[in-house]
């Protein structure tokens, strides 16, 4: 790779996405047949301090291809990043995605708006989803900076991007997480109670969707959790998601598999 | 039938040296140096947004004096090259080395191909790690490399600059030191500069894979007081 200098009429600006595209830094992609299984949840919940965000950790293709996904990365320091769809352009798609967002930032020296990265997404996952059957569906969450909350942002496959000022999910276990967050979002939710939420939502996802894991006490292996505030991207640790998942594992145990009559 | 003027190769070049000397001496000069824990960028710098130091990598840094637009161009084409390196490869395969080559190659051909040389001269610092060593990459308009020690001097007056500053620092000191030095180097003995007026950048490496920050005003007063 030679040195990348452009004249003023073909700059390609501050977009690393651009840049790459001139370069041939990208993969081009073209119709053909594959499988695209889009087996995952992930699952973002507003709350007044910011966003919260729980995802399995199973790669589904026609048996279990892995139990230790992570489908949810920090973006940048106050945005994070969800994946569902075909693994390799998910992947490729969080470090172009990682990359850009720095590479605005040291073009510029001013970081982008969560508007601005939300809506820079739209078009990359619009060439994918309309140039190959290898789909990826992105979801966007972060704490907004100038505006001192968290927002949720969540594409449809054409690479449209909707603001959510509730909640959003992504993956095949959608339908299952989706019921819960209705019943029991409420706009004031605390950060305890957002976390909770989401945990009952993914269970149960995992429960009822044949490609989501749930909590797997057996390999001590859990979802994904993972908060957005003002003090950035934050992981919890294993610990700390085991018992959440394990204080619903012994509710259900107790009555029977089922959630006994109310929202838990 | 006319016949073109000859003029030598030596002419020439030496025509060409003296453009971009005159160009590069009309703006102010900047210092770099290694300190006990990192490397400091310190440019005289009157504009508080048109920057002359830059980040470029994780553990790249990039300084230019000169023609603003000439080496803010570098600058990005930079930045382009660390991150399409980095994607393409990995994050511990961009060198600065490799771009501070890319770069005096550029200056070397429109110095010697160009409609005109650039009146820039630019410095890639890199900050060591197991994988590779501290380095001040200082590139002439003309395309010389050089591979400079333990502090760097860029612009026109750097003779002077460098020797006070070479009197002031024999050895590599903590950062408050050096930044003094620095400064005083680059006002000489009958200026002081006001804060606002300097750019300070440092690379350092605080346990975050981004080790450039650009230090504030307050920053800087706190290092010199």
């Amino acid at each position: 790779m030679g040195l990348p200098l452009f004249s003023a009429h073909s700059d390609p600006g501050p977009s690393f996405f651009h840049y790459a595209e001139k370069a041939g830094l990208t993969t081009q992609v073209g119709l053909g047949e594959h499988d695209s299984a889009h087996a995952t949840t992930v699952i973002a919940v507003r709350y007044v301090g910011g966003v919260v965000m729980v995802g399995d950790r199973q790669a589904t293709s026609n048996y279990i291809a892995s139990r230790d996904v992570r489908k949810i990365e920090p973006a940048d320091f106050y945005t994070a990043l969800a994946i569902s769809g075909t693994a390799a352009r998910g992947i490729e798609f969080i470090r172009m995605a990682q990359l850009s967002f720095e590479h605005y930032e040291k073009m510029t020296d001013s970081a982008l708006s969560l508007e601005g990265k939300a809506n820079y997404l739209s078009p990359i996952v619009q060439r994918n989803n309309l140039t190959t059957p290898l789909l990826v569906i992105p979801m966007l969450a972060g704490w907004d900076p100038s505006h001192q909350e968290g927002r949720i942002f969540e594409y449809d496959g054409a690479g449209g991007c909707y603001e959510r000022l509730d909640f959003a999910t992504i993956g095949s276990g959608s339908p299952f997480a989706e019921s819960t967050l209705r019943l029991g979002f409420r706009s004031d939710l605390d950060l305890d109670g957002a976390l909770d939420l989401g945990a009952l939502a993914l269970y149960e996802a995992g429960d009822n969707d044949p490609s989501t894991a749930g909590p797997d006490f057996v390999r001590n292996l859990f979802p994904m959790m993972v908060t957005v505030s003002e003090n950035g991207f934050q992981e919890l640790t294993t610990d700390e998601v085991a018992s959440r998942f394990r204080v619903i594992n012994d509710r259900r145990t107790q009555s029977g598999g089922i959630a006994g009559g109310t929202l838990r | 039938m006319t016949m073109p003027f000859y003029v030598s190769p030596e002419q020439l070049i030496k025509d060409r040296a003296e453009f971009a000397q005159k160009g590069i001496a009309r703006g102010r000069s900047m210092v770099a140096a290694i300190y006990d824990r990192g490397v400091l960028l310190v440019a005289e710098n009157p504009s508080a947004s048109l920057y002359k130091i830059s980040e470029i990598y994780d553990r790249i840094a990039f300084a230019g004096v000169g023609k603003y637009n000439e080496f803010d161009r570098l600058r990005e084409a930079g930045i382009r090259w660390a991150d399409g390196t980095g994607f393409t490869y990995s994050r511990e395969d961009v060198d600065a080395r490799a771009l501070a080559n890319y770069y005096a190659q550029h200056l070397g051909d429109m110095f010697t191909e160009g409609q005109k040389p650039l009146e820039v001269e630019i410095l890639v610092a890199q900050l060591g790690s197991n994988l590779r060593p501290t380095k001040l990459y200082r590139i002439a308009y003309e395309g010389t490399i050089a591979d400079e020690p333990r502090f760097a001097i860029l612009g026109g007056d750097a003779e002077t600059i460098k020797a006070r500053f070479a009197e002031a620092d024999e050895t590599v000191q903590p950062l408050a030191r050096t930044l003094k030095d620095a400064v005083a180097a680059l006002a000489g003995p009958e200026r002081t500069l006001p804060t606002s007026d300097l750019e300070v950048g440092i690379l350092e490496d605080r346990g975050n894979r981004r080790t450039f920050v650009r230090l504030t005003d307050e920053q800087i007063d706190e290092l010199l007081s």
